[in-house]
């Protein structure tokens, strides 16, 4: 049972290890599952400069993955006059929809998000399913294992038992793009919950755990505070990080809403927000916190929401959903980090003034 | 390796299912069969284009099955709706670990079956319904082919772009090259598959390299001269140079050579026996599936017998052969036991033949068993004059001649007879046998012959004992010295039992040709009876 995670810390060159991985093992049919598009291409061009041309690798996301090998194939052992004519990505079953409408629409095409559940009771429908898949890979590498979501964590226990040797690295602290957010199923799961599932693995068996703790961007005084972030009862260790470069402006700074611009024009940041609907009192150029996962900026500054701006002050502990979004935004600063917050309260952070 | 080849639609093929062997798959029927046809479409399934083409470009009204069509114009002319015919053809695989990618259950398997395999489907394309609602207007038996779309996909639905490579596919047949490239499609598939992929580009670079040398050699002075010619529209220069592009690729221009003689100038029966070598024989990637179509044609019986050998020879075990043949030496060569009748929409095959059974007519290889499997009915007797002799008998008793009857005389000139029933019985012919007793009584005979025996297909008639050992002793009992000697116009003198003895089947001729009536020996009468009811 040579399953194994890797839990890395942001910016601990997580996809890195894994195109190494492939560049190793060429002779072995592999997939490589991803769960965004940007993954997917940087995955791909970092295997075609690195590990050369290879027949033996596929680089798919894990909605690919399961249309390919478990829904297209296998879809009439549910419902044997139908076929697969595609893919509803926003779409949504009624309510109530039971049969083959609980799965796809009108046309043919299977709802995103039921494509788990779908692809599960198909595993379970037939053996034939997993057998031609252990026939197809030797191993499955997973990137960012902790987005799996709801029917998922199912299929993937299944294949932890298979004769596919199952690697995957992930931080479960930037938990924030769920496969299927609206999913119900294994909603304990979901998030940043997902480490406990790892470890009840882990206690059986069917896995084994590595910490990688070390990063390679955030400098200390950033990783530090991002260590805070979660409470120590979830027991992540502690990040190093091994980033010593020096500039005139290093570190995690308050920033009063007054200095915004100043600081904006001395040190242009990349400014972050939770989303469209925070921070609406700053007209700055901001990307929302989910979608810079995987990007890596010199200086950030960061519109804390309601519940961010409390932990700061008062050290009150985000939930683990919240807490993952901010640990990912924090986390994308390779020098420095500045949150606009007007009032420190119990905050022991440096404020930044012109 | 295929277990089950599903035809839907397809030329003569309505719907039709054949279960082929692991090895060795021999296709006999009639002509018209659907030979020639069955294997067109496995190898279409194969390739996702015939003869090289694309199906689209291909495809015609033609394709279609007659019938489908028919029903369908039918059932439309009463005002019912049908949907529009379409072509399907699936190819069932091993469930073998290297093919589990095609593995899945998009197959009209019922119930529901997951399986390796691939299937194309020809079916009227949604894009187009209007000009297909405007068609069915006044729908008529040539199908609007040109709103017809194709697809060739895994049994998993996954799209195939070209053949998988665990399905590498060798077709041999019996045409002979004639287009002046002097390479067929097949064969050039065959060399191409037989190269290794280093082999191939060496072979393309110097090709390359040396069309160059010519634009630098021998076309350099010309290219000066027209230089100062003038001829394009805007006093560009002009100039010759070999064509690089892949229309002219080493492909078209390489052409094997035997014995110094091109390809294409070889002798029929050789080109045959090359192509045989170079698609079973291959280093990398072995071919998996071999198709030979009448590898008897434009073979003298000596290279017939050195090419089934060859065949013979080259294929291993996880090969599957189909050899599509009209010839009996070839049947039995290769075996009786891989034989699958055709008869257009059905197949029947072979099934539990012993392997001596096997082994005996592979030792008599000449011996007509085709005849045997493709007559409808079939009467077995010893030798000719009795043939002749039976023919007379039955046209008495019905009114016909057996052939009329579908019956085929077959003579077993000393062959054992439990043999032949035994592969009568395999596949499922009737059949009566008559013999001699020479002197045994009938029940004893029929003890080594019995289970093959049921009294309603399959009957043995024997002449009693006491009437004669053989058929001529038995004519003249059943119709009396005097009468037969009158028939036959012998003298006297001789001894009629002797006469007839020695003249066999001359005395067979002019009873069968008399006009004067024949009394027909009991057991004759009955087997005659009993086969126009079997």
């Amino acid at each position: 049972m040579p399953n194994h995670l890797t839990l890395a810390v942001a910016g601990g060159r997580k996809t890195q290890g894994l195109v190494d991985y492939c560049r190793e093992a060429t002779d072995r049919k592999i997939a490589v599952l991803t769960f965004t598009q940007t993954n997917q291409q940087e995955i791909r061009s970092r295997l075609a400069s690195q590990a050369g041309d290879s027949n033996t690798m596929e680089v798919m996301g894990w909605y690919t993955f399961l249309l390919r090998h478990f829904a297209q194939p296998f879809l009439r052992f549910k419902f044997p006059k139908d076929r697969v004519k595609g893919f509803d990505f926003e779409g949504r079953p009624f309510k109530f929809a039971t049969g083959r409408s609980r799965f796809m629409d009108s046309g043919d095409r299977v709802y995103g998000c039921e494509l788990g559940k779908l692809a599960f009771e198909l595993m379970e429908a037939t053996p034939t399913l997993l057998r031609r898949l252990e026939c197809i890979y030797d191993k499955i590498l997973i990137d960012e294992v902790q987005d799996l979501a709801s029917y998922d964590w199912e299929i993937l226990e299944v294949l932890l038992g298979s004769k596919i040797d199952v690697r995957m690295v992930g931080d479960v602290r930037q938990a924030v793009l769920s496969t299927n957010p609206r999913g119900q199923k294994n909603k304990k799961f979901g998030y940043a919950a997902s480490l406990e599932w790892f470890r009840d693995r882990e206690a059986e068996g069917l896995l084994t755990i590595t910490y990688a703790t070390t990063t390679y961007r955030c400098r200390t005084e950033i990783a530090t505070f991002s260590d805070t972030i979660f409470d120590a009862t979830w027991g992540f260790p502690d990040t190093t990080s091994e980033n010593f470069d020096a500039t005139e402006h290093d570190g995690v700074f308050l920033l009063h809403t007054q200095h915004v611009e100043e600081y904006v024009g001395r040190y242009r940041p990349q400014c972050l927000r939770h989303s469209v609907n925070s921070a609406k009192h700053l007209d700055l150029d901001f990307q929302n916190f989910k979608g810079v996962k995987g990007a890596t900026f010199e200086r950030v500054l960061l519109a804390p929401t309601t519940n961010i701006e409390s932990f700061i002050k008062k050290g009150a502990h985000l939930e683990a959903t919240a807490a993952a979004a901010f640990y990912v935004a924090v986390t994308r600063a390779r020098q420095s980090l500045a949150i606009v917050v007007d009032k420190p309260g119990e905050s022991k952070l440096p404020v930044w003034a012109p | 390796m295929i277990t089950r080849i599903h035809i839907r639609g397809y030329r003569i093929y309505k719907d039709f299912n054949l279960l082929p062997n692991p090895k060795m798959n021999i296709l006999v029927g009639g002509n018209d069969a659907g030979k020639s046809t069955l294997m067109e479409a496995v190898s279409l399934a194969l390739n996702g284009r015939i003869g090289g083409r694309s199906v689209l470009e291909e495809l015609n009204p033609h394709w279609f099955n007659t019938e489908l069509v028919k029903e369908f114009l039918a059932e439309r002319a009463a005002g019912k709706k049908p949907a529009l015919p379409e072509i399907l053809i699936e190819l069932y695989l091993r469930d073998d670990d290297e093919l589990q990618v095609l593995c899945g259950a998009v197959n009209t398997a019922v119930p529901t079956n997951a399986c390796p395999g691939v299937f194309l489907r020809i079916y009227p394309n949604e894009e187009y319904q209007d000009m297909l609602d405007d068609w069915l207007k006044t729908p008529n038996a040539l199908l609007p082919v040109e709103y017809y779309t194709c697809e060739w996909r895994s049994f998993a639905d996954r799209e195939l772009t070209k053949r998988p490579r665990v399905l590498s596919v060798a077709t041999i047949d019996s045409r002979t090259v004639k287009s002046s490239a002097g390479v067929d499609y097949h064969l050039r598939q065959i060399l191409s598959d037989h190269l290794e992929t280093t082999e191939k580009a060496e072979i393309s670079l110097g090709f390359r390299t040396v069309k160059a040398s010519m634009t630098d050699g021998a076309l350099a002075t010309v290219n000066t001269r027209f230089s100062t010619l003038g001829a394009s529209l805007l006093a560009e220069p002009m100039a010759l140079a070999m064509d690089q592009t892949s229309r002219t690729s080493w492909e078209s221009v390489i052409t094997p050579h035997v014995d110094n003689v091109p390809f294409s100038m070889a002798g029929q029966g050789q080109q045959a026996a090359i192509k045989i070598s170079l698609a079973m024989k291959r280093h990398s990637a072995k071919v998996k599936i071999v198709m030979i179509e009448e590898p008897e044609n434009h073979l003298s019986h000596t290279s017939l017998t050195t090419l089934l050998d060859r065949v013979e020879k080259l294929a291993s075990d996880d090969q599957q052969l189909f050899v599509s043949t009209h010839s009996t030496y070839v049947l039995n060569r290769l075996g009786l036991n891989a034989l699958h009748l055709l008869n257009r929409n059905y197949a029947s095959k072979i099934t539990a033949l012993d392997p001596g059974t096997v082994r005996y007519f592979q030792r008599l290889p000449g011996y007509d068993t085709l005849r045997l499997v493709l007559a409808k009915k079939v009467v077995l007797v010893e030798g000719p004059s009795d043939e002749i002799i039976f023919e007379r008998v039955f046209h008495d008793v019905h009114g016909l001649t057996p052939m009329a009857a579908g019956i085929d005389i077959i003579s077993m000139r000393g062959l054992a007879l439990a043999r032949c029933l035994e592969l009568c019985a395999a596949v499922d012919k009737p059949v009566a046998v008559m013999r001699d007793n020479d002197g045994i009584e009938p029940t004893d005979l029929r003890v080594s012959v019995e289970k093959w025996l049921d009294g309603t297909k399959r009957e043995l008639f024997i002449g009693q004992v006491s009437d004669g050992r053989t058929l001529e002793p038995q004519l003249i009992t059943a119709n009396g010295e005097s009468h037969l000697r009158e028939v036959l116009g012998i003298t006297p003198k001789a001894d009629l039992v002797t006469w007839m003895t020695r003249e066999k089947t001359e005395g067979a001729l002019l009873i069968a040709e008399s006009p004067k009536a024949l009394s027909a020996p009991n057991y004759m009468k009955e087997a005659a009876e009993f086969i126009q009811n079997a």
